[in-house]
This record gives C-alpha cells, sequence and structure tokens, in this order.
C-alpha cells in the first residue's frame, strides 16, 4: 500500500470532506479483490479512451488476404472472418460499452451505452418507486402490479422482445437496459421510501406544505442515496452482461459496429473449422470486465460491513 | 391457506393478462410486417393486402387481440348460420367444418365460378358435388348503386358497336327493374333476375375472351423480347412520370438495349443506328434529356420503319383495339403507308414476330398475318397488303366480341355466400362484381380470380380455449411445436437442476463453514466468477476446450426428429454451461446464509452445550442456512429460463427460448404469445411453489 501512504499526507491538507472521501476511496486498496477488479476495469477505460493511438488499424478495415488468422506480429489477436484485426475491433468495442454513446452516426454523447441504460432506468425507476412508497394508495396498488408483471417475465425474453420489437440501435439497447432494469430500482426505491416517509423531516416537510413532488425528491430521494448507487453499480455489471447477450443474440449494435456480443455470434461459426481466435477474444473481453465489476464491488461491500 | 393461493393464482392470472397485453402492444408498434417475412421482400401491394386479409391480421388491434384470446368462430357462427367445430383428422391435422341439421360435415371452395360442396363422410373421405344454389343475391340497394354507374359507363363506351350496346342496356334496364322491387325474398330475386342473367351470358363469347387474354401476352412477349420494340419502350420510360426515378443501373440496361438495337438495324438503316447509338453515349453519361430528344427521333423513324408495328402492339397491350385495328388498315391501304425499299427490310420480320406470337390462340388473323409476310418477302406488294386487310378484318371482328362479352359480363348482380373454406377460414364469397381477388393457395402460389374470397374470419378458439392459434412463420398450429420445444427445455433445465442442487448446497456449506479460509475465498470467487459470466461467454469456453481442442463431446446439438435423451453426448455441454452459471449462483447464496446462521446466539449455544462441530452443524446449522437458499433458487427459475434462451441459441438446441427468439424477430405474433404465456405461467407457478416452500419450511410464518 505504498500508493495510500505518500498521498495520505498531501491530501491532509485539503478539508475534511476530501479526506473522508479518500478514506472511503481507501478502503479498495484493503481488499486485494476490489484492487484486482479496479485493475481490469481501468485497464478496459484506458484502452478504450487511447483506442486509436493504440492499433493501426480501424474497427472495420478489411484484409481479404488475412482472414481468421491467429495471433502474429502484425495482428496481435488474430483477425477474423473478414480479415479485420481483433484487436483493434475489442478496443473501439470498449469504447461503446464504457465511454461513448453513439446516438447517429456522426453524433454521440459522452458515457457508455451500459451507463446511459442504468441512468435511465434509475430516472424511471426511482419515480415509480417514490410515487408508489410514499403517494400508496390504488397509485401504489397499480404500480406494483405493472413491475410484478414485468417481473414475472425471463429478463432475456424481455431484452429479446423489446429490440425486436423496436430494432437493433445502440439507443434502442439502452432503452431495452433501462425497461427490464425498471422494476427492481423501482421495488428497491419504494421499500427505502416506505421506511424514510415516517421520518420527522418528512414530518417536518409535511407541515411546512410542501407539494407531495418537492417531497419525494428533495427530502427523500437524496436520504436514500446510499444503497441506490451501491445497487446502481452493481447494475452497471449486469448491463454489460446485457448488452453482450443481446449483441450474442443479434439484438445488438448492427453491423459492423465492434459490439463484441456479435463478434462472438459471428466468430462462433468458425469454431469447428479450427478458426477459435474471433470468438475467443471477445469473450474474454466480455467475461473479463464483467468479473473485474463484480470483483470491485464485492470487496468493496467486503470490506464496508468489516468496517462497520 | 387456500384463500393465500387463490389469491395467487388469480395474481397470476392478472399477470399473464397484463404481459400479453404488452406483448401484443410491442408486437404491435414494431416496424415492418410479417407479410414481408412470410412471403418474401418482392411481393406486392395487393399480394401483401390479400395476405393481411386473409390471416385476420388487417383488423385493427384490439378485434386481433379478443380474436386471440376469445377465438372467432362464435363470431363466424352469425355469420355462416350455421355451427362450426374443430376436428382432428387421422393424419392429425386441425380442421375446421361447418355442421348441417343432420350433424354431417361441410365446408366449400371455389372452382372458377362454381361453388363446390365438399362433404365429409362418415370414413373421412370427402365427396364434391356442385352447390351453386347457395349463392345468394348481395344486397340489392348497393347492387343498384353500382349497376347504375355501370349503365353509365356502357351507354357513353364508344368502343361497343350499337347494336351490342343496345341489347347489353335493354336487359341491364330489366335488372334494375327487377332489383327495384322492394321486399322480395332470395328465391323470388333469383327467379326473376334469371331470364335476363341468361340472356347478359349467352352474348359472352368465350373464345373472343381468351383472344384477348393471348393478344396481350404476345404483346407483353414483344415489348420484353423485341429489340426494336426495346427502343420505343425506352423511349416511353424516358418520357413517362417516372423517369426522375431511374437509377445508374437502369440508365445502363437500357443504353444496352439501345446498343442491340444499333446492331439489328446497322446494315439497312446506319443514320438510324447512329443516332441510336448517340443516345446510347447520353444514357451512359447519365443525360436523360439528351437521349430523350435523340430517341423522340430515333423512334419515330424506327416506328415508321416498322409499319406503325410499334404502335399496333402497344395499343394490343392496352387493349385500344380500334388504334390496332387501324394501323392494320393503313398497311393495307397504298395511299397512306407506301411499301418502300427500307420498310420491307424490316416489317416482314416483326409482322413474323406478331404471327408466330398468335398462332395458337388466334389462327385465322395469324394465318392472314402469315400470308401477308411471305407475299411481302417475295415482293408481292399487292397480295401482302389484301392479306393485311383481311387481318384488318378479323381484328375488328374479334375486337368487338371482347368488347360485348366484357361488357355483358360485367352487367351481373353479384352473388355472395358465407361458408368455411378448406383451409380453415369462414369465407364471404363474391362473384360477378368483376373485382380481381389475388389469392394465396398453399402449395399452388398466387391465383388471380375474378370471383373470390372478399372476407376472411381465420377460424380459431382462442386462447381461453387452449388454442393458440397458427404460426405464421410455419403455418402449423402454435400449440403442436410448443409443448416439443417446452419439453425439450425442461429436459435441459431438469438435468441442470438435479446436478446442481446437491453440488451446489454443499459446497456453500462447506464455503460457509470456512469463512474467510483460503478453501472459501477459492469456491466463492470461482463461483462468482461463472455466475456473473455471461452465458454464452461461458458455452464459448467450453466448445473450445470439450469439442475444439480435446475433441471428447459434439460442440452443437442436431436432434432431427430424435428426443434430446436419445443423444445423451450432445446434451453434455449444454447443461455443463447451464450448470456451471447456476453453481456459483447457489453456492454464493448457501455460503452467505450459512455465514450468517453459524454468527447466530443458538449455534455458540449449542457449542457452549459441549455438542460436537459435526452434530451443531448437522442438527442447527444446516436445516435453518438451506430455507433462505431454497427459496430465493426458486424465485430466480426467470434468471435460468433466461440463461437457457442464451445456451439453446449457443448449441443450436430446439427448446422453448430459441423457439420465441426466432419467432420474434419474425413478429410471428401467435408463437410469441404462446412462449410468453407458457414461460410466465412457469415462472409465476415456482414463484407461488417458493412461497408455499417457504411455509412450510419456516415454523415462524406457519404458526404466525
Amino acid at each position: 500500500m505504498a500508493v495510500s501512504e505518500q498521498t495520505i499526507p498531501k491530501q491532509a491538507a485539503q478539508p475534511s470532506r476530501w479526506r473522508q472521501l479518500w478514506e472511503g476511496l481507501s478502503i479498495v486498496f484493503e481488499s486485494k479483490i476490489a484492487v484486482a477488479g479496479l485493475v481490469i476495469i481501468l485497464f478496459w477505460i484506458f484502452v478504450a479512451i487511447f483506442a486509436p493511438l493504440l492499433t493501426p488499424y480501424t474497427p472495420t478495415e478489411q484484409d481479404y488476404t488475412a482472414q481468421n488468422q491467429g495471433p502474429s506480429a502484425k495482428h496481435p489477436l488474430g483477425t477474423d472472418s473478414l480479415g479485420r484485426d481483433i484487436w483493434a475491433r475489442l478496443i473501439y468495442g470498449a469504447r461503446v460499452v464504457l465511454i461513448m454513446l453513439p446516438v447517429t452516426e456522426t453524433f454521440w454523447l459522452p458515457l457508455g451505452t451500459a451507463i446511459w441504460g442504468v441512468l435511465l432506468g434509475l430516472l424511471v425507476g426511482s419515480t415509480l418507486g417514490l410515487m408508489g412508497g410514499y403517494l400508496g394508495g390504488w397509485v401504489d396498488e397499480v404500480v406494483m402490479r405493472l413491475l410484478d408483471a414485468m417481473m414475472a417475465f425471463p429478463v432475456v425474453l424481455l431484452y429479446m422482445i423489446i429490440i425486436a420489437a423496436v430494432g437493433a440501435s445502440a439507443t434502442n439497447v439502452v432503452l431495452a437496459i433501462a425497461i427490464v432494469g425498471t422494476p427492481g430500482i423501482a421495488r428497491l426505491v419504494r421499500s427505502l421510501t416506505l421506511d424514510i416517509r415516517t421520518r420527522d423531516y418528512v414530518r417536518a416537510a409535511e407541515i411546512r406544505g410542501e407539494s407531495p413532488w418537492y417531497i419525494m425528491f428533495v427530502e427523500i430521494l437524496p436520504n436514500a442515496r446510499g444503497p441506490i448507487i451501491v445497487d446502481a453499480m452493481l447494475r452497471v455489471g449486469y448491463a454489460i452482461f446485457a448488452m453482450g447477450t443481446l449483441g450474442f443474440l443479434g439484438l445488438g449494435l448492427p453491423p459492423p459496429s465492434p459490439d463484441w456480443g456479435s463478434m462472438v455470434a459471428k466468430g462462433r461459426q468458425y469454431i469447428l473449422s479450427g478458426s477459435p481466435w474471433a470468438a475467443l477474444w471477445p469473450s474474454v473481453a466480455i467475461g473479463s470486465l464483467v468479473v473485474g465489476l463484480n470483483l470491485f464491488a464485492d470487496g468493496l461491500s467486503e470490506e464496508s460491513t468489516r468496517y462497520q | 391457506m387456500a384463500k393465500f393461493i387463490v389469491r395467487r393464482l388469480s395474481l397470476m392470472l392478472l399477470t399473464m393478462l397484463l404481459v400479453s397485453i404488452a406483448v401484443f402492444l410491442i408486437t404491435e408498434a414494431a416496424p415492418g410486417n410479417v407479410a414481408r417475412n412470410v412471403l418474401g421482400i418482392h411481393i406486392t401491394p395487393e399480394q401483401e393486402a390479400s395476405f393481411l386479409n386473409q390471416q385476420g391480421l388487417d383488423e385493427p388491434f384490439y378485434v386481433r387481440y379478443l380474436n386471440w384470446l376469445i377465438g372467432t368462430d362464435w363470431r363466424a357462427e352469425r355469420y355462416v348460420g350455421m355451427p362450426i367445430k374443430q376436428i382432428t383428422t387421422e393424419d392429425g391435422f386441425r380442421e375446421w367444418w361447418a355442421v348441417e341439421q343432420d350433424g354431417s360435415l361441410i365446408r366449400w371452395e371455389m372452382q372458377g365460378e362454381d361453388l363446390i360442396a365438399n362433404q365429409r363422410q362418415a370414413d373421412g373421405t370427402v365427396e364434391e358435388t356442385l352447390d351453386n344454389e347457395q349463392w345468394e343475391v348481395k344486397d340489392p340497394a348497393i347492387e343498384m348503386e353500382r349497376l347504375q354507374d355501370y349503365r353509365d359507363q356502357v351507354a357513353s363506351n364508344q368502343r361497343i358497336d350499337d347494336e351490342d350496346r343496345q341489347a347489353v342496356l335493354e336487359k341491364l334496364d330489366e335488372i334494375l327493374a327487377v332489383l327495384s322491387k322492394e321486399d322480395q325474398s332470395q328465391d323470388q330475386l333469383i327467379a326473376a333476375l334469371s331470364e335476363p342473367e341468361s340472356a347478359l351470358e349467352a352474348m359472352v363469347d368465350q373464345e373472343a375472351l381468351q383472344r384477348k387474354t393471348a393478344f396481350r401476352e404476345m404483346a407483353d412477349d414483344m415489348v420484353r423480347q423485341n429489340r426494336l420494340m426495346h427502343v420505343l419502350a425506352a423511349y416511353d420510360q424516358l418520357s413517362g412520370p417516372q423517369a426522375g426515378d431511374l437509377g445508374e443501373s437502369d440508365l445502363q440496361s437500357l443504353a444496352r438495349q439501345l446498343r442491340k438495337a444499333a446492331e439489328t438495324v446497322e446494315g439497312t438503316n446506319p443514320s438510324l443506328a447512329g443516332r441510336l447509338e448517340q443516345a446510347a453515349t447520353s444514357l451512359d453519361e447519365g443525360d436523360t434529356t439528351a437521349a430523350r430528344e435523340t430517341l423522340a427521333q430515333a423512334s419515330e423513324t424506327l416506328d415508321q420503319l416498322m409499319g406503325s408495328l410499334g404502335t399496333f402492339v402497344q395499343a394490343l397491350q392496352t387493349e385500344d383495339y380500334d388504334t390496332a385495328v387501324g394501323v392494320l388498315r393503313s398497311l393495307s391501304d397504298p395511299a397512306e403507308t407506301p411499301l418502300d425499299a427500307s420498310r420491307l427490310v424490316i416489317l416482314p420480320d416483326v409482322l413474323e414476330a406478331i404471327q408466330e406470337g398468335l398462332e395458337d390462340d388466334a389462327p385465322a388473323l395469324s394465318g392472314s398475318l402469315g400470308q401477308a409476310v411471305e407475299a411481302l418477302r417475295a415482293g408481292n406488294t399487292g397480295n401482302a397488303r389484301q392479306s393485311l386487310g383481311e387481318a384488318a378484318d378479323q381484328l375488328d371482328q374479334t375486337a368487338s366480341a371482347i368488347v360485348r362479352s366484357e361488357a355483358a359480363q360485367g352487367a351481373r348482380v353479384a352473388r355472395t355466400f358465407w361458408g368455411v373454406d378448406t383451409e380453415n377460414h369462414a369465407v364471404q364469397w363474391e362473384k360477378g362484381t368483376g373485382k380481381v381477388v389475388w389469392q394465396l393457395v398453399p402449395g399452388s402460389g398466387w391465383l388471380a380470380a375474378s370471383g373470390g374470397p372478399v372476407e376472411y374470419v381465420p377460424l380459431q378458439k382462442g386462447l381461453v380455449r387452449g388454442d393458440p392459434g397458427l404460426s405464421l412463420r410455419t403455418g402449423r398450429p402454435v400449440a403442436d411445436l410448443l409443448f416439443t420445444r417446452l419439453r425439450n427445455s425442461l429436459v435441459l433445465a431438469g438435468i441442470a437442476f438435479v446436478i446442481v442442487m446437491p453440488v451446489a448446497l454443499v459446497l456453500g456449506l462447506i464455503a460457509g463453514l470456512n469463512q474467510g479460509k483460503t478453501l472459501d475465498r477459492v469456491l466463492s470467487i470461482g463461483g462468482m466468477m461463472f455466475s456473473v459470466t455471461p452465458q454464452f461467454v461461458t458455452g464459448i469456453f467450453l466448445i473450445l476446450i470439450f469439442a475444439f481442442w480435446l475433441g471428447w463431446v459434439p460442440g452443437a446439438t442436431v436432434f432431427g426428429e430424435k428426443a434430446p435423451w436419445q443423444r445423451p453426448k450432445m446434451l453434455i455441454l449444454p447443461v455443463a454451461t447451464l450448470t456451471l452459471i447456476e453453481l456459483g449462483y447457489v453456492l454464493r447464496i448457501t455460503r452467505a446464509s450459512m455465514a450468517e446462521v453459524m454468527r447466530e446466539p443458538y449455534i455458540r449455544t449449542a457449542f457452549l452445550k459441549g455438542l460436537p462441530r459435526w452434530r451443531v452443524v448437522s442438527k442447527h446449522a444446516v436445516r435453518n442456512a438451506l430455507m433462505a437458499p431454497i427459496t430465493v433458487i426458486m424465485l430466480h427459475v426467470n434468471w435460468l429460463l433466461g440463461g437457457i434462451v442464451v445456451v439453446e441459441v449457443i448449441f443450436g438446441y430446439p427448446g422453448l427460448g430459441s423457439y420465441i427468439l426466432d419467432s420474434a424477430l419474425f413478429k410471428d405474433f401467435n408463437a410469441i404469445e404462446g412462449g410468453a404465456m407458457i414461460l410466465v405461467a412457469v415462472a409465476v407457478t415456482t414463484q407461488l411453489l417458493a412461497d408455499i416452500l417457504y411455509t412450510f419450511l419456516n415454523p415462524r410464518i406457519r404458526f404466525a
């Protein structure tokens, strides 16, 4: 833990708020599991950001003289069935997952597809959960029945039907992730709301005559943020999982986008004819990123419970 | 307890209802349409409409939802006026039949304009009888209106000979008079209509109608195949309203046609060939205006050289017989068309092509034209003109017969009949309106018929009576395939479950007992890795290792007609994939539960009492530690079902998940709905079982 020892004294001069944050972060370095996870995550974020500097190829460049090749000096991870460099496709694919959301061909938003999906789900889910939990009565009954119906539906099938209906594109994947995530988030927020609404400060706000929406979003939501944030971190992992699965089922980003799941699906056809590379590497990529996120979250929660 | 189960069951039904509406709405909002998926992208709008109509897909959303939910047969019975029932034949096909008063089964089909009744005999054979008595006169008020319009059309149609027109109008007036009387029974109407209608029928010359088709086919062939006709067609295309839509490849193919035509006339008329060449070059450059101007002159010259036979062919294509006869007449008249040397080079060839095209269906006309060709080739223009004159007279006669027949044919009162057809629809047939109906007949493709079905009600019992409808993708009942697929999926999930449960619970208990030690670390991190890795990643790794590198087991599943358990080797990898993922999940939950139980005060008490460790664990801890995992696992069934979809896709396993995926991609909504309902039922039922099980395991709830 050489890093933390060096930096803590510098931080000491900062306001105590920063110090608190740092101490929170230093929990991460207490857990080997969390560090391992963090390293994997940072690796993928790094290659995603610097993708153009890390490969001479573009993800769609085809070389018909080098199809389905194994790793070589020219192509570090080999090539796929169209002679595209797998390393280039992997790192550009990481961009779509982690740092950018392509809305149209020329316009894109920062933050990855998976993260936007979770954010949108948070927005809708918290609103529904707050309404159900705080307003109660028939609103609660209707919201809960709707969410039950959604939760009764197998997750992957829900994804499939949504994407098959609205068509495959990055924004629709965001939409599908949000829709599927909404019921879980709403249930969590509702149960937190049911607890918080009995607190004195909520009473006080009611007596002041604040509107229900003010109470829900200004009084209750900020006080429920802890568990919501932890939950959201796990959901990013699920979202990446879901993106990969959708791509694999042919419902992800349309070709020729470097989508990890569809790379596996395409490469799968060539495994038994002797070219496993195009399926192997994107599988490793998805597996490592999801495992990394979970290791990180696991280590973090384990350490934080120990400190409590 | 009973009250609790009833409440849960009714909630389950409510959930299924909500899900079915949601799936219906989503499929409804989806772009694209299933007709294109079934019939291919090259269908015409009429064919698409006919298909949608036959499947009942052109109805509003709520009607289709209700049809799917509660069926259509009860509605169809009102239209047909007979009870309708579904039977299962000996070959296992489900067929719908109408039931007659004596209990025998009957349904109908149209052959030409005749209604044929198929009566099912006791031994399952079908007896066909002509059943034209069933036709009823369509609503007289509507028919009056239509025939009034038609009368005006005939009266103002100058192409009909006066005599024929008078005859048709006279009979038409008689029909209108019959229709205008009120309060007539069907029998009275039909009896009163029979006289004028049979008189009109007698005016129809079937041979002439056949010739009309022959003329048209000949003209179409000429336009398609004759190089000189291509030039005229190209000019029409360039000067027509769609000229702006022509793409680069269209222009190139037009240019190619012009070059070929130029080759044909090069020897006899170099200046024309030059102009065609010039037009082709303009087209290559994309300059359609220049090409059109050059072609305007060229095509005029060319048609003159062909003795206006180009105009003749185009006139036959558009059924403009007057112009066609005019062309032949002017050819026979030396004053109008001098047959000079340049014409004599091209004219006979074109004429011969026309003559050959008509040889089978219009022998007399073709004969005259043949004589003209021979005479022209021999240089005997006098004889040629005489033969052409004869041909003009023959065409004129045929043309007036055609126009008269068509006029008489249109002057009928439409007949209509509601019955059950041989493709499991309740159908309203209609004939006599002259409307052409495109019909997709399974096995024989598209047929255009002038009499045909105008309205379809596809017959189905509806989901609430156990019939999820027909799959649009396969044309077979959804239920047939659905249960095979469900069985396959259950086999897969069942085997995986049986393997996972004991292994995962035991490993989880071991990890929980050794909390914090290396064994626990290895087990729980390993379990986490397997449970969070997407199924397809695990599947790919297993295929790579065991099918590709080691070659121990097959990497895909092919069952054909066999059941999965008849080829156990192929089940190994799918089961292994599913097992690994569930293993990690169950292991982690069991571990957490065990670790928690071991911290409880009563465990400490048991230890303090001096009980041996194995006794504390087996008697006190395990039972309590298993409560959480068992219920959580039941709730996890949804996740498992989703995992099965992916595993099925990886290994090409014919299960329910891949069935729903294929149906969703195809927009085959009966199949999607059927599959979704089964999955929801499975998921909700397991949740109910989990609740009940939990109640029995946990005395605090049982005795509360």
